[in-house]
């Protein structure tokens, strides 16, 4: 840790503790979750409801309640000299409701987006506040990038030899080393002393690349680093890229190359992306596809946990005693896991505590009394049926497919309330259909129709509010 | 139990249309119970009276015009004309009243309008006020064209709204120095305060105007109240108004004659605040 930082971290928290006196606060809400997870429509349907709260719609009652009527507006900042791209909501939810529906594609750079919600004051002394600095503005700041890049976040931490036995002990085991097995062939056969010969460097990165490409695309595995291995950015691919794991025992000047790459990919990706957006925040979600990872089969539902696990890990780490003496460790954190339209009524509180089983397992402190564990629909675009299963009548829901623009119902399994024995399993790999959006208002004036994202959020920021 | 995910494929599943949740529906801002605009008891009073006042009158002059007829032609037909030219007078005072809650209505609406985020609705009380106010003819064009409520309102603010509410500070600032100067030569503080409200009463019926309104008495009392609201949202925001008293309060001349400025700063401070306010309040649509 650079020694300036707590030195700035206690200006940030003075900074913060002005403002809250002020009534001005800035809430940074760090929406975390894996590629494919869900943030971007999250952060979609977030500012579209909230606006439309804001108007007056009753799209987050939960919210609402929590506030106890006292929002009285809600705007977007508008744009000022920004250096990051806009996070452009409008954009999306017009995307979603046009005809026919696109849902937004990978996000492939940092996006960020502030809104700012008008409160009257609660307390006899924000009243008398309001009499001298008008109603309470809290400015809620919004992040969206690609989930890939959240994995390196538990490497920072790692040298180049650590990092290279975690990731290589990974990939030997079960269905990871089908996908990687002309990879390990290429590093196993590479002699200890190689020297730094950029063509056996660029092979064997394309080679562990495409690896990766196979795990994340056709598998459902998440835990692969590097992110930018998979997802290059706005900037594209990079020489600090061109590194990939190697066996110990290694010590030529082809390890020496590697390393150093290794290292300015970390410091380039520490600069860019997590010391000024991932540093300091004031609440956190974390937000996870369970079902799709309970669908992909034992070993990527594992790996997806061992992935969360691993960033809950890397975010604690850098709030240790000074976080809390400089008031940057008060943090809430929700976590939720998304698209749960993808099953019907019955089975929500089931994926809810998957959920919880999926990120408490390996993090237990976690998991406080008060931390809210939800199945969220961003956008619910199915309805519940019942349907015929070999005889039998099951639960099941309903929605208009993407790919052929039918209504079809679809069953999604059981959900388990922890992750299942080893019978569970036999189901070969299934993946979620993507649905149409339901009959959206393109000027989003109604919000988005969603699932328990009101309640998520009172959880998260009722109390600002 | 079968426990495998699948997806049900129908053989006879044609494509559908979009699912509709009915949620546009769900979210409806539960609208506040319409207030039922009642006549107080005072007002129905007044009202009686001034039934009385005309009604009793009319039929007195009535019998009046009808004896001078009996008295000659000539007569008549004079004591006619003065009695029509009273009471047309009468008449048109009543209307200029009703003409300017007309007005303050119509600004109202395209508030509302605004508020819903009702663009068609917007539009047509904005090109409204847009004909009415002289500073707003140059966008006019501009403002026909606006495609969407966002870029309205933008044109708005850029354009009439900043040149009104530079009016409307300019008048406060002549209201104000006027009221520094009364307070220096007025001689009882009572009258002060009379010659200081009077003037206020006159602030506001000019920024109305600035903005294109022409209130009567029931309009301006109207207009008064909503200033009154507006003041705090001012008063809560503004350094320039302390700017602006410093800028009057040290102009030598005003200086010179006032001596001690410390009693007429106030009054000049409550001018400034008012021009604000009485902007505020009359504007087309709720500044942010
Ligand atoms: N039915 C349903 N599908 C959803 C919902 N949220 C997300 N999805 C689906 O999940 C896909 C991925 O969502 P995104 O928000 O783009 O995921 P992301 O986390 O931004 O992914 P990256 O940008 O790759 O990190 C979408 O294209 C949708 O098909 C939801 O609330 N309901
Ligand atoms: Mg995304």
């Amino acid at each position: 840790m650079p020694l300036l930082t707590p030195i700035e971290d206690a200006l940030a928290g003075m900074s913060d503790l002005a403002r809250a006196m002020a009534g001005r606060e800035r809430v940074r809400l760090a929406v975390t979750g894996l590629s494919r997870a869900g943030k971007t429509v999250f952060l979609t349907s977030v500012v579209a409801n909230l606006l439309a709260a804001g108007q007056g719609a009753r799209t987050l009652p939960a919210l609402e309640a929590a506030a106890g009527g006292r929002l009285r507006g809600v705007r977007l900042v508008p744009a000022g000299t920004e250096a990051t791209p806009r996070f452009d909501a409008p954009g999306h939810l017009a995307a979603l409701a046009a005809d026919p529906p696109r849902w937004p594609g990978r996000t492939e750079d940092l996006s960020t987006l502030e809104l700012e919600l008008t409160v009257s004051p609660a307390s006899w002394l924000g009243q008398a506040r309001g009499m001298v600095m008008g109603d309470r503005r809290v400015t809620l700041e919004l992040l969206d990038y690609p989930g890939e890049w959240l994995l390196d976040l538990p490497m920072l931490e790692q040298g180049f030899e650590e990092w290279s036995r975690e990731t290589l002990a990974r990939l030997r085991v079960g269905r990871r080393a089908e996908a990687a097995a002309e990879f390990l062939a290429f590093v196993d056969a590479l002699p200890p002393r190689a020297t730094a010969e950029e063509a056996l460097a660029r092979e064997g990165f394309r080679l562990y690349r495409a690896a990766l490409l196979r795990l994340r695309d056709e598998m459902g595995f998440r835990f692969l680093q590097p992110g930018r291995a998979l997802n290059p950015g706005p900037r594209g691919e990079a020489p600090l890229l061109w590194f990939f794991p190697l066996p110990e025992g290694h010590g030529g000047g082809l390890a020496d190359l590697l390393r150093r790459r290794h290292a300015a990919y970390l410091a380039d990706q520490r600069a860019a992306f997590f010391d000024p957006f991932f540093r300091r925040f004031h609440r956190q979600v974390v937000l996870v596809d369970a079902l799709g990872a309970l669908h992909a089969g034992e070993q990527a539902f594992d790996d997806t946990a061992e992935a969360l696990a691993a960033i809950a890990a890397a975010l604690r780490q850098g709030g240790g005693w000074m976080d809390l003496l400089t008031g940057q460790g008060v943090r809430r954190v929700g976590f939720a896991a998304t698209k749960a339209d993808h099953v019907p009524a019955r089975a929500r509180e089931a994926l809810a505590s998957l959920m919880g089983d999926l990120v408490g397992r390996q993090t237990p402190s976690v998991l406080g009394a008060e931390t809210p564990v939800r199945a969220i629909a961003a956008i619910r675009c199915t309805e519940d049926t019942s349907a015929l299963l070999e005889g039998r009548p099951v639960a099941a829901v309903r929605g208009v497919l993407m790919r052929d623009g039918r209504l079809t119902p679809v069953y999604p399994g059981e959900v388990p309330l922890r992750r299942p024995g080893p019978e569970f399993w036999d189901a070969p790999y299934f993946e979620m259909p993507a649905f149409q959006p339901p009959r959206l208002l393109g000027d989003g004036a109604a919000g988005i129709p969603h699932l328990g994202l009101d309640a998520l959020l009172a959880a998260l920021i009722g109390d600002l509010l | 139990m079968p426990r495998g995910p699948r997806v049900l494929t129908e053989e006879a599943a044609r494509p559908a249309p979009r699912l509709d949740l009915g949620w546009d529906q769900a979210v409806v801002p539960v609208a506040p119970p319409p207030i039922s605009r009642r006549w107080s008891a005072p007002a129905l009073a007044a009202m009686g009276v001034l039934v009385l006042l005309l009604g009793l009158s009319a039929i007195d002059v009535a019998g009046f015009v009808a004896d001078q007829f009996a008295r000659g032609a000539p007569l008549g037909w004079l004591t006619l004309g003065v009695a029509a030219l009273g009471y047309g007078l009468i008449g048109w005072a009543g209307l200029r009243e009703l003409r300017g809650l007309a007005a303050l209505e119509s600004v109202e609406r395209g508030r509302e309008a605004v508020a819903r985020g009702d663009h068609a609705a917007a539009r047509r009380a904005v090109l409204d006020w847009a004909a009415r106010v002289p500073a707003a003819a140059p966008t006019l064009p501009a403002l026909k064209q606006a495609s969407d409520l966002p870029t309205l309102l933008a044109l708005l603010e850029a354009g009439p709204l900043a040149a009104l509410d530079r009016q409307a500070v300019a008048a406060g600032r002549a209201a104000a120095l006027q009221s520094l100067a009364a307070t220096a030569v007025v001689p009882s503080p009572a009258l002060d305060g009379l010659f200081i409200a009077w003037r206020g009463v006159r602030l506001v019926r000019e920024v109305a105007a600035i903005h294109g309104l022409r209130p009567g008495v029931a309009g301006t009392l109207k207009l008064l109240r909503r200033t009154l609201f507006e003041a705090g949202a001012v008063a809560a925001a503004d350094i320039a108004i302390n700017a602006a008293v410093t800028a009057v309060t040290t102009n030598p001349l005003v200086a010179s004659v006032v001596g001690d400025a410390a009693t007429g700063a106030v009054a000049a401070r409550r001018m400034l605040l008012l021009a604000r306010a009485a902007s505020r309040a009359c504007r087309i649509v709720t500044p942010r």
